[in-house]
């Protein structure tokens, strides 16, 4: 039954296993992949741009993408995106200064049945509210703190 | 005959019925012809919303002179407030690769891709082991199910843009003829369904009993028990309404971002003829509720905002369609409107749908046209309202 992974040829897999490694497509990276597969260095920035979970500068430890699908608005998804822009103090789009979150917002992830919903690094979270949202972002910064702490001992 | 569930609750549901390998095991005893005859019999249609008998693509696919022959399953389930392919990944992933693999094996194709949508990438995992245990149990000569990851554009859900996607380029529509079912990946005949589909394609060949009028529908909003159920075709509105358990009275309905927005009627059945009178579109029988506190100028102005998002691109009408549309209804919204806007609107809409290149294009102003046609009293909440500053 085990059977040895192949490598896939499929350009979007290529991509996608290229930016897990780093968190984002550097230009180095691409250049090496336009090298190794034969393809033209201007296509294939025109394929990274065309797709919104394709990125091209170095992204927060924490990518957010608050879902804006119909169902999500009418669960108050807005009051959501409005509290993660002021409490990070980022624009949508936009990385926060130390690095740690990425906000994006995306058309639906498929959780109108437990909406509002986001994804974090693309983990689905449901059924959110302020307060909820407020601890799951204290809980990643204690975590991270934690963290660093840690390191320098 | 109703079978309601939702996702937590999933037992009981036609579309989660298990086929064990032995649906495949049936289609090799009957042969390519045989199972295209029975498909024609069960009266299958695709589910991802044009309905197009699943045999008859499948044969214009296998009768197409090609070396080689390709199969897609389209698990790129981008719709706002479609959540159903989601359900039966999860749950029966196994009978979908079966169905996949039956495909392959009428087809007479080798290889066989999953464009799963970069937002289910949490479903992967599981679904990868899932593909090479369901291969390994088939033992089908050469047969390979490639899972192709999606990164976020919900046009490539269109066929002809999920073929440019899966061979490396940007996702945006291309015309037709030729089809894909003769003309498809690197140019050879490739027969595209989606993930409901080729679930029903093993359980239509396996269980005599298989009923082909049930449909999942997706149900959201402002209802307290959202989720995926199954419903026979022209199920009363009301039943659903029974399951659904609005908290207040019920005022629209939205067919996804692109079926349209309708008014609730209880005495409805829903049919896709019954939609199409309203001049709505079915699509994948996603309903997204909305009770009477919600004004659908609000609504429709989050679907623009979608389209303007997700226009790929390609095409003028729909490029700049789109953007003219939510500049429309933001100075609507904003008070700022005149009644003239309003028939700007539709005639932008009216154009775009006749002009621009695939499907998200010719749907982008249904929203538009629907709303403005059932809830004119909601754009004059906001006409007058700039009226009177």
């Amino acid at each position: 039954m085990a059977r040895a992974k192949k490598e896939s040829k499929i350009l979007m897999n290529i991509l996608h296993e290229a930016q897990e490694k780093h968190g984002y497509l550097s230009e180095h990276m691409l250049k090496q992949i336009s090298i190794d597969h034969d393809i033209p260095i201007a296509r294939l920035y025109g394929v990274v741009k065309f797709y919104t979970m394709f990125h091209t500068e170095p992204q927060g430890k924490y990518v957010i993408e608050i879902c804006g699908s119909p169902s999500c608005v009418l669960a108050d998804g807005t009051a959501l995106e409005k509290f993660l822009e002021s409490e990070l103090q980022v624009k949508i789009g936009g990385t926060t200064q130390d690095q740690m979150f990425s906000l994006y917002k995306t058309s639906c992830i498929g959780c109108c049945d437990e909406a509002p919903a986001l994804l974090l690094n693309g983990e689905a979270h449901t059924k959110l509210t302020v307060e909820r949202l407020r601890a799951l972002l204290n809980r990643l910064k204690e975590a991270h703190a934690e963290k660093k702490k840690h390191q320098k001992k | 005959m109703l079978r309601k569930r939702n996702t937590r609750r999933s037992e009981g549901m036609q579309i989660l019925r298990q086929t064990n390998m032995e649906a495949l095991e049936k289609a090799r005893t009957l042969g390519s012809d045989e199972v295209l005859t029975l498909l024609e019999k069960k009266g299958l249609e695709g589910r991802g919303g044009a309905a197009y008998p699943t045999a008859k693509k499948w044969r214009n696919s296998r009768d197409t002179p090609a070396d080689e022959r390709f199969i897609v399953c389209n698990a790129d389930e981008g719709e706002p407030g479609t959540f159903k392919d989601k359900l039966i990944i999860r749950h029966n992933a196994e009978t979908m690769i079966e169905g996949m693999l039956i495909a392959a094996y009428v087809v007479g194709a080798k290889k066989c891709f999953i464009y799963l949508r970069g937002e289910y990438e949490y479903l992967r995992p599981r679904l990868q082991e899932q593909v090479d245990s369901v291969l390994a149990k088939a033992k089908m000569d050469g047969v390979e199910i490639e899972i192709v990851r999606g990164a976020g554009a919900y046009v490539c859900g269109e066929a002809t843009a999920l073929l440019q996607s899966i061979q490396g380029f940007r996702g945006t529509s291309m015309y037709k003829p030729p089809n894909p079912t003769t003309c498809g990946l690197w140019g050879k005949p490739t027969v595209i369904n989606n993930v409901e589909t080729l679930t029903c394609v093993a359980q239509a060949v396996l269980f005599d009993d298989w009923n082909p009028s049930l449909r999942l529908l997706s149900l959201s909003g402002n209802i307290k028990n959202p989720g995926v159920y199954e419903f026979p075709l022209g199920v009363k509105m009301s039943t659903v309404i029974d399951v659904a358990r609005p908290e207040k009275k019920l005022k629209a309905m939205s067919f996804g971002c692109f079926g349209g927005i309708m008014p609730v009627d209880e005495n409805m059945a829903i049919t896709p003829e019954a939609i199409c009178m309203e001049q709505c579109q079915h699509g994948a029988y996603s309903i997204i509720f909305m009770d009477e506190t919600v004004n659908v100028v609000d609504i429709s102005y989050s679907i623009a905002k979608f389209y303007t998002y997700e226009s790929c691109g390609k095409c003028t009408p729909c490029r700049e369609g789109t953007i003219r549309i939510l500049n429309l209804l933001k100075k609507i919204r904003n008070g700022k409107g005149v009644k003239k806007d309003l028939q700007t609107l539709q005639e932008l809409a009216t154009h775009i749908q006749e002009t621009a290149l695939c499907g998200l294009g010719q749907s982008c102003g249904n929203h538009v046209l629907t709303s403005i046609k059932h809830f004119p009293q909601d754009y004059d909440y906001y006409l007058k309202k700039g009226a009177k500053t």
